[in-house]
């Protein structure tokens, strides 16, 4: 900008030209403007904190004093704790066993929903709901639900199919798989959804070809919907992997990452590192790691879909 | 698609008149014999598979209905050990006991004021942004929407930490010095709650994709016309992307709504918590009164059920373009 009014003065560009000029600078000035007050905020409270948090995360930080530089420290602590190690392995099972049980679901019912059946939307609604819900308040539900008393919801049915009552998040063992549900629960409507609307997408004259041809509804489910819905589900694997691994609300509130651990998870350990032990450095290392797992994924999966972003 | 007989059918050359008739009659019998069961199959299908939904439905729902049911026992009831699926009397006042136990009011109507303060500034800030990325050309727009995208990729939770240390540190406030020390900032305030999340990246890219669909002569238009810049944008171009505006506000306010860990992090004092950090606190204090946690929980959850009642279309197309909650 500063260059354009040294060019004026200097070089007397013709007055058409010049008005030109002023008109994208105007423009530019006003682009400017507009995106400022966003763009600082962006950079402020995402960009910097980026920055602080690879940088503490070679330091020996408590609050209390100054960080001390303490080089990988933090990163070789972190490969050699059991417990990180555990939470990353839970967040692995929690993606291998819940995403593609929630994806078959959600994609079984869109292609039902997606028959144009009366109650359509009252299903979608049910279906949905859990989605918007808060997750405090989904993490209450299922706590009582659980509950390892005769009162549980879930004792109560098993106890009608003559079963014996279980721990669910009192046990070890039950823990995960019970968190796991309520993900599968929670997750299956935005799934069915994205399914849905990419379903309605394809173009009907396929199908109408697929009939003409004498494909059978199987031939066509396979041959067709299947090829045709590969780039959404990729989309909606990432974003659920990515989703997955920033499990907190949860087990905050359903099993505070109990018992023994067995259902705690990376953003679990970050609070408790950095907001009951007050080791911001140990922290903001395990916090780098999860970064790095993201942001891999998205560029990853950015690059296959072909950078629709943009 | 395929029970329907091809209109078309050439009828196989016959002997006589009389038999062809008769033939003709035959085959047309025997057609809609199969038409008809075929679509009573269909029928017999379609019934098999609204049941089905039904009962995905209620399985789906369950948690919810079992919710409120919970919310509404007597305590003797929730001890029993054969409690009845169906409450055998409905104490409303559970409801008021949870509230004379912690004050949902306060939490909600401190969540309200967030989620509203979130909703007002993305909308205003996110629209400009994005407006100024698709239809104005500047000088570092594309390294700046480069910032954006890859400003969305980045965790809440990798970034938590030194958010807190910004807001513990904040220089002049809360007696804190100007190297921010000696004090506790920000911390316990509603600027901690309010100025973090004043506007996400994402809502820019929102914002962003919905202004590249409009009509850029309009802009030139009111350009010609004399329109400053400032008013171009707010009296025509903003306008136009009224649908968009009801999504981010949308997802803004759920957001702001439902969100947990950060007020968890930065208050301290009850009259700044939020409803769901108060819901996860009152649970701690209900222990295993169940009723009254089921109260509480029901007054977090409802109000952003009614909301998606209302805006369910919008709410859908948002997180279904989003992706990601």
């Amino acid at each position: 900008m500063s260059t354009n009014t040294v060019d004026r003065q200097t070089q007397s560009a013709p007055p058409a030209r010049r008005r030109g000029a002023t008109l994208t600078q105007r423009q530019g000035r006003w682009g400017l403007l507009f995106a400022a007050p966003a763009t600082i905020h962006i950079a402020l409270w995402t960009g910097l904190p980026v920055v602080v948090s690879i940088i503490l995360s070679f330091t020996n930080y408590d609050m209390l004093n100054p960080p001390e530089f303490s080089g990988i420290d933090n990163y070789v602590t972190l490969a050699n704790d059991p417990v990180f190690w555990k939470a990353l392995g839970n967040n692995f099972i929690m993606a291998v066993v819940g995403i593609p049980i929630s994806m078959l679901i959600s994609l079984a019912l869109a292609v039902m929903l997606n028959q144009g059946l009366r109650g359509n939307s009252i299903f979608r609604t049910a279906v949905f709901l859990p989605h918007v819900t808060a997750t405090v308040a989904i993490a209450m539900i299922w706590l009582w639900i659980y509950s390892p008393g005769g009162n549980g919801l879930l004792n109560i049915v098993l106890g009608f199919f003559g079963l014996p009552n279980q721990a669910f998040l009192a046990s070890p063992s039950q823990a995960l798989p019970s968190v796991i549900l309520v993900t599968i629960w929670q997750g299956i409507g935005l799934k069915m959804m994205i399914y849905l609307a990419s379903l309605q997408g394809i173009d009907q004259q396929l199908y109408e070809a697929a009939d003409i041809d004498g494909a059978s509804a199987v031939q066509k489910f396979f041959r067709i919907t299947i090829p045709m819905l590969k780039p959404v589900t990729f989309f909606i694997l990432v974003t659920s992997i990515v989703g997955n691994f920033q499990t907190f609300d949860l087990i905050y509130n359903l099993t505070n990452g109990g018992p023994a651990n067995s259902t705690t998870v990376i953003t679990y350990q970050i609070y408790q590192t950095a907001f009951q032990q007050f080791r911001m450095g140990l922290a903001t290392a395990q916090s780098v790691v999860l970064l790095v797992v993201l942001v891999v994924l998205t560029i990853i999966s950015r690059k296959v879909t072909g950078g629709k972003d943009d | 698609m395929t029970d329907t007989a091809f209109p078309g059918t050439i009828d196989a050359p016959v002997g006589t008149e009389q038999e062809s008739a008769r033939l003709k009659a035959d085959r047309r019998q025997e057609r809609r014999a199969k038409r008809a069961s075929a679509s009573k199959q269909r029928r017999i299908s379609r019934f098999a598979l609204t049941i089905f939904l039904i009962v995905v439905s209620v399985v789906m729902a369950m948690p919810f209905v079992w919710m409120f049911l919970t919310s509404v026992r007597s305590s003797p009831e929730i001890y029993s050990a054969d409690m009845p699926l169906w409450p055998t009397e409905w104490h409303w006042e559970n409801f008021t006991v949870a509230l004379e136990r912690a004050p949902f009011g306060i939490y909600a109507r401190n969540s309200f004021i967030i989620a509203a303060v979130h909703t007002i500034s993305n909308l205003v800030l996110g629209s400009m942004a994005g407006y100024a990325l698709a239809k104005i050309r500047f000088r570092g727009a594309s390294v700046l929407f480069g910032f954006i995208l890859a400003s969305m990729m980045i965790p809440f939770y990798a970034i938590v930490i030194p958010e807190f240390l910004m807001i513990r540190f904040v220089p002049f406030a809360g007696g804190n010095d100007l190297f921010g020390q000696g004090g506790t900032g920000w911390y316990d305030t509603w600027w901690a709650l309010l100025i973090p999340a004043l506007v996400s990246p994402f809502n820019i890219f929102l914002f962003r994709q919905f202004f590249i669909s409009t009509p850029t002569e309009l802009m030139e238009a009111a350009r010609i016309d004399g329109a400053s810049e400032a008013r171009t944008f707010v009296q025509i171009m903003a306008p136009l992307i009224r649908p968009g505006m009801l999504t981010v506000a949308l997802l803004a306010f759920e957001a702001g709504w439902n969100n947990f860990l950060w007020p968890l992090l930065v208050t301290s004092s009850t009259n700044l918590r939020t409803i769901q950090l108060g819901l996860s606190v009152f649970r701690q204090e209900a222990g295993t009164e169940f009723n009254l946690l089921m109260a509480g929980t029901t007054m977090a959850a409802v109000p952003m059920i009614v909301m998606f009642f209302f805006f369910q279309k919008q709410f859908v197309n948002g997180f279904v373009g989003s992706g990601i909650k």
